[in-house]
Formats: structure tokens, C-alpha cells, sequence
């Protein structure tokens, strides 16, 4: 009736199929570019318990930490620039911070820092950035990138002493951290980050591990090698909805005519009698993500009943990057995540999707 | 310039009685089609049709309406029509329905085409005589609106505004 | 053992047909035992009031929904959103109750509305129960 209610903001998702073993699959460039992540949700057909190699890999999670009112600049000095964030693998997302209403700050550990910030803001910071995809006919945010590791920011140079008096004077930015780095237990850093953390206020946290138990539910059936959904597969946004359907507890027990929800596990579908939704919430680096993929693909080193079984991450909505530098926005729900779905024969499929703000995932 | 943009709904009331015809009326009409939207578009249909929604001409005898309403919207106000079953003026409730003819971009489009849409009747009418003086009289009318056309046909030169091809 | 599958690579833009929304329901006075199907009835008038018989006549579907906290889950298709959603928004009252629907998420992919990291809480300790704090 009316067209201009019928309209939706895009959204992608982007679909791979390949096997662990080949050279060629970039499946773990896709886990290490994806840097914050939020919740990884594992599902596996007919297990009963979570296995204990799984459980080790989870339980060797690193810790995280989180600081209050920290302010950058203070991550920037030398000694804290030269022995952690240049070394690689230090991770920092401002905690609480909306990317459509706040400044949001990130570190990634490529060593870049990624300012997120308001019009406002971006004018009194003085720094070289680009127009967010988050705008409608004015820009009203600015995303500025800064290369730490480049020369011309070495401690010292001009644009460096810039950036400096920009963050420490013109906008003193300070904001609640979520950081994580791979060093901190290894002290590889001399004890900076120790010592930084001493002087605020801070937390070290867990991630959060929850096992549930899905008892006599249908289960579509899927086929490595018939990824469309043409035959002995369910399509994959069919999938995504019932694992989400699964996560969430939602009853695919429907008749067509129900007045509530017509929603039903999609066809073709067996009957799968026990399985197992394992969750861990927490600010969660790539690199245990990888090694909890490595440990799920040696699930099947031991014949199964099952054929397949599923990882999915959730990064943060609130992220101001999704897969490498690609820009995140947020819109309606900010959604960035991926799924494994790993099969007997070391096949895998890979769905990434992103919102409408989002560049495409690599 | 820019102007707004109208659809023109050229309507027939039928009714059982004709001479409960009498009773139509401008404030009748807006009143039941309002309703009428309201009913099957809710608030926002209503809204949206209260922009231009006019009621531009009623003629008593033949019960031929206009209605006017913004061009974006008009089939809101032309999926609800149907709905209408009865009019009301002065207490009095009258069974109708209201069937659409025409949908024109102005005025001039609405009148040609309701000047050939009754020489038509017209002829239909005409087998269905029953003696000398009606049939006549039916000639007469059909004669009288034929002049009417050929006036018309000199007018057709201009350029017609009625603009379709934006939707 | 089978071949190993080829590598593939598609890529689908705008092709789920559905989107779903986790709405919660606030009431003026405090929660109170409301039903799927009444909570379900609340949104189906509202759509009425707003887009009448016809413009409300799109099905959706209620997939979850928790008496305790008054939030639910809904399935739509995106035809019909911006509808939902604009009604959802202007509800006001229950039962002669002042009430609001606060809508929290909004995604083409069910998946996404289980991780949500605005729900991250920090501040407390994680509360016992089912959570277990790994060592």
C-alpha cells in the first residue's frame, strides 16, 4: 500500500564453504581480523557434556581487565607505546560507550588506535579522520585512524607531540577500558601495564562459561557439500535462525495455524535427542578463539554420532571496527558475528554478517 | 515550479431508491469516506488523506461524486471506498455503495471521461425503451451530449497534465 | 571419506526475509501476569489503531515471550517493520494503564539478538546460579 513503509535498511551476510586443510582458506586470517568479541556460543548434536579438552581450551581463556576513567593519552606515552601496544596483541575497547551516541575508542593490535567520535569532537581534536557511514544528509560522526606503528609517530616527531597535546589538553578524553593482552600473564612487558592499571582504579575478570543441556528437539540436517540449500541442506539463513532460535530457548514446537508464532525448525530435519549450547561471555581475544576452533575441529578426531557441530562469535556492537579496519556502525542492532559450522571431514562453512553500517567482511 | 500533484476519484453512488439520492451531500460523503479510511487505514491512512482530501463536486440527480486527494496517497482512499455502505445526512441512513469510474489528474480528464461514460449508458438505455416519447427523449440527450463532445475534441490539442508515469 | 568441498564464496545482500525484534513491555504501575497471547492481542490493536484492517493485515509471529520480565521476541517480514515497529512505538496503554514498549534490539538475524554486548555487566559480581566463574 504504502512503499515507503515497506523499506529496510540493508544488511549482508557473506557465505563460505571450504575444508581446514586446504592452504588456500583464509579461515583463520577471518577469526584473527575480528578483534572484539564479545560471546562465542558452541553447539554440539547428541553430546551430552561439555568435553573436557573444550572446557581446558575455555578455562585457559586469558583474563581481561577493566579500568575506570582512564585516559588515553596515558596509553600513549612512551615507555607504555614502545613495550605494549607496538608489541602486537594488546586490546583495548572503551567499555560503555555507544557508537551512535558516544566516543568510542579502540586499540587494535596491529597497533592502531581507532577514534570514533562525535562532530564535535572531532573539530576540537584537531586530527586527520574520515566521514562514519553513520549519517544522513550532514556527517555527524568522524572516524579518525591512527597508525602508532608508522615513523612518522614515533615518540618524538611532530604528528606524535600533536597527537599527544590534542588528547591531553584540547580533549581530554577519558573513558572506561576493557583491555586484554596476551602478555600480561608472561610480564614480557616489564610490569608497564601492571603499573599503569595500579594508578586507576581497575578490575581483572573471568569470562563467563554457561552449559545448557537441549533435550529431544528437531534438528536440520546439513550436508557439507550442499551449502544452498537446494536438497539435503537447510539454506543458511534458515540455519542462522534456528541456531539463534536454539541460543535463545525459543520453542520451534509451532502448528501453521497458531495464533503466537508460526516459526518451525526448517526442513529437512531429524530428531536429535540430547545436545549441548555452551556459551562464554567476556572481552574475548582472537587468539583463543582460534585455539577453541583448533580444539573443536579435534572433536571429530574420535568417530561421532554427529556429522557437524557449530561456533559462533558475536563481536561488540558498540565496536568501532568489525573485521580489520572495516567500520562498524550500529543503526538498528550493530550485529557483527560469525559461525563455524565444522564438519566430519574437516569441511567448514563460514557465514559473516554484518549490519547496515558496516563495510562487507573480508 | 512545483505543485502538488491530485488524483481525482470519479465516483457513482448506487442506491435501491434513487430519490434517497437527493439527500447526498458534500458533508455526507467526506464524513463516510473519512470513517471509511480510518476503518481500514488506521490513523496514519486518516492523516494522510486529510492532506488535500476535498469532495469537489456532488451532483444530486445523478449521483456522480469528485473526491480529491494528494496524488502519493490516493490509493488509500481508493481501496476504501468499497467499504462504504451506507451514507448518513440528517439522521437519515442511506444504503449504498460506492463504486469508482475514473481515476483522473484533473479535473477536466474526470469530466471527459464521465461526458463519453454517459453517452454510453445512454445507448444502453435505449433498447430498453418502452414507447415513442422515451425514447425520444433518450435521443435528445444523447444528441445534446455529442455537441457537448465535439467542443471537446477542438480542446484536446493542449497538452493533457494527467502525468502517470511516475508511479 | 569424502572429497574435501571446494572453496566457495557467495555473498547475499538484503536476503533474509525476516527481521526480529526483542521488545520489552513497561507498565505504569509495576509488572503484572500478562499472557503471550494477551501481550500478543496489545500489539495487534495497537497495529490496528494505527494502520487499520488493512494496513495491520501482515502476519508476524511472537516466538518467545517471558511473563516475568515482559519481554518478548518477534518475527516479521521486512514488508512489514517499519509498521510494527512505529506501532510498538506508539502503544499507550493496557487495559486503561499507562504503559511503553521499549524496543532493545532489531536484527535480520535471530542469532545476533543472543549477543548482545550492551548487556555486558561489569559492575556486579556475576550473580550464582547456572553462571559458573571459571577459575
Amino acid at each position: 500500500m504504502s512503499p515507503e513503509l515497506e523499506k529496510c535498511s540493508r544488511s549482508l551476510l557473506v557465505c563460505e564453504k571450504s575444508n581446514f586443510t586446504k592452504e588456500k582458506s583464509r579461515y583463520d586470517i577471518h577469526v584473527s581480523k575480528h578483534y572484539f568479541n564479545y560471546k562465542v556460543s558452541i553447539v554440539i548434536p547428541e553430546c551430552a557434556s561439555l568435553p573436557a579438552s573444550i572446557a581446558g581450551v575455555i578455562n585457559s581463556f586469558n583474563s581481561y581487565y577493566r579500568v575506570r576513567d582512564l585516559p588515553i593519552y596515558k596509553l600513549l606515552e612512551e615507555e607504555f607505546l614502545e613495550k605494549v601496544v607496538k608489541k602486537g596483541q594488546f586490546y583495548a575497547l572503551s567499555y560503555n560507550t555507544r557508537i551512535d551516541e558516544d566516543n568510542t575508542i579502540a586499540f587494535l593490535p596491529s597497533g592502531q588506535l581507532i577514534l570514533s567520535v562525535d562532530k564535535d569532537t572531532y573539530e576540537q581534536l584537531g586530527l586527520e579522520g574520515k566521514p562514519s557511514q553513520y549519517k544522513h544528509r550532514k556527517v555527524l560522526r568522524y572516524v579518525v585512524t591512527i597508525d602508532l606503528t608508522d615513523k612518522l609517530m614515533s615518540p618524538g616527531a611532530k604528528r606524535y607531540q600533536r597527537l599527544i597535546t590534542s588528547l591531553k589538553e584540547w580533549v581530554p578524553i577519558k573513558c572506561d577500558l576493557m583491555i586484554s593482552s596476551k602478555m600480561t600473564a608472561a610480564e614480557e612487558d616489564g610490569g608497564v601495564l601492571q603499573n599503569l592499571l595500579s594508578q586507576y582504579s581497575f578490575e581483572e575478570h573471568r569470562p563467563t562459561l554457561h552449559t545448557h543441556t537441549l533435550k529431544e528437539m528437531p534438528c536440520p540436517s546439513l550436508h557439507s557439500t550442499d551449502r544452498h540449500g537446494d536438497e539435503k541442506s537447510c539454506d543458511p539463513h534458515h540455519f542462522l535462525e534456528w541456531l539463534g532460535a536454539v541460543s535463545m530457548d525459543i520453542s520451534s514446537d509451532n502448528e501453521a495455524s497458531s495464533f503466537l508464532s508460526t516459526y518451525v525448525c526448517p526442513d529437512p530435519q531429524s530428531l536429535m535427542s540430547h545436545g549441548l549450547l555452551c556459551t562464554v561471555t567476556g572481552f574475548l581475544i582472537p587468539e583463543d578463539i582460534y585455539s577453541l576452533l583448533l580444539e573443536l575441529r579435534r572433536y571429530f578426531d574420535e568417530p561421532k554420532f554427529t556429522s557437524w557441530l557449530s561456533m559462533t562469535v558475536h563481536g561488540f556492537v558498540d565496536s568501532p571496527v568489525s573485521w580489520g579496519t572495516t567500520e562498524h556502525g550500529f543503526l538498528k542492532s550493530g550485529e557483527n558475528f560469525y559461525n563455524f559450522v565444522c564438519f566430519r571431514n574437516q569441511d567448514y562453512w563460514l557465514h559473516m554478517a554484518t549490519g547496515s553500517h558496516d563495510g562487507c567482511p573480508p | 515550479m512545483v505543485r502538488f500533484k491530485s488524483r481525482y476519484l470519479l465516483c457513482e453512488v448506487c442506491v435501491e431508491d434513487r430519490s434517497s439520492l437527493l439527500l447526498l451531500e458534500e458533508r455526507a460523503i467526506f464524513h463516510a469516506v473519512k470513517t471509511a479510511v480510518a476503518r481500514s487505514h488506521g490513523d496514519y491512512g486518516a492523516a494522510l488523506l486529510i492532506l488535500s482530501f476535498a469532495v469537489k463536486y456532488v451532483n444530486a440527480h445523478t449521483g456522480i461524486i469528485l473526491i480529491r486527494c494528494r496524488k502519493s496517497h490516493y490509493r488509500i482512499l481508493w481501496s476504501a471506498l468499497p467499504f462504504i455502505s451506507c451514507l448518513e445526512n440528517r439522521g437519515q441512513k442511506v444504503q449504498c455503495l460506492i463504486s469508482c469510474l475514473h481515476v483522473g489528474g484533473t479535473i477536466r480528464t474526470c469530466q471527459k471521461f464521465l461526458v463519453k461514460y454517459s453517452t454510453q449508458q445512454l445507448h444502453r438505455m435505449l433498447p430498453h425503451c418502452k414507447n415513442e416519447a422515451e425514447r425520444d427523449e433518450v435521443r435528445r440527450a444523447v444528441l445534446s451530449c455529442s455537441l457537448e463532445k465535439e467542443r471537446d475534441v477542438e480542446e484536446e490539442e493542449e497538452v493533457e497534465e494527467d502525468d502517470w508515469e511516475d508511479e | 571419506m569424502e572429497e574435501p568441498a571446494a572453496f566457495e564464496r557467495l555473498v547475499y545482500k538484503n536476503a533474509s526475509n525476516f527481521h526480529y525484534m526483542k521488545i520489552c513491555l513497561v507498565l505504569e504501575n509495576g509488572s503484572r501476569n500478562i499472557e503471550a497471547a494477551q501481550f500478543k492481542q496489545l500489539i495487534v490493536s495497537g497495529l490496528r489503531q494505527l494502520y487499520g484492517e488493512v494496513g495491520a493485515a501482515f502476519p508476524f509471529d511472537l516466538l518467545k515471550f517471558d511473563p516475568g520480565t515482559l519481554t518478548g521476541i518477534l518475527r516479521v517480514y521486512n514488508s512489514g517493520l517499519v509498521k510494527l515497529w512505529s506501532a510498538l512505538t506508539l502503544i499507550g496503554s493496557y487495559q486503561n494503564e499507562l504503559c511503553a514498549v521499549r524496543v532493545t534490539q532489531v536484527s535480520p538475524f535471530l542469532l545476533a539478538l543472543s549477543g548482545n554486548s550492551r548487556e555486558l555487566e561489569l559492575d556486579q559480581a556475576s550473580p550464582t546460579g547456572e553462571k559458573l566463574l571459571l577459575t
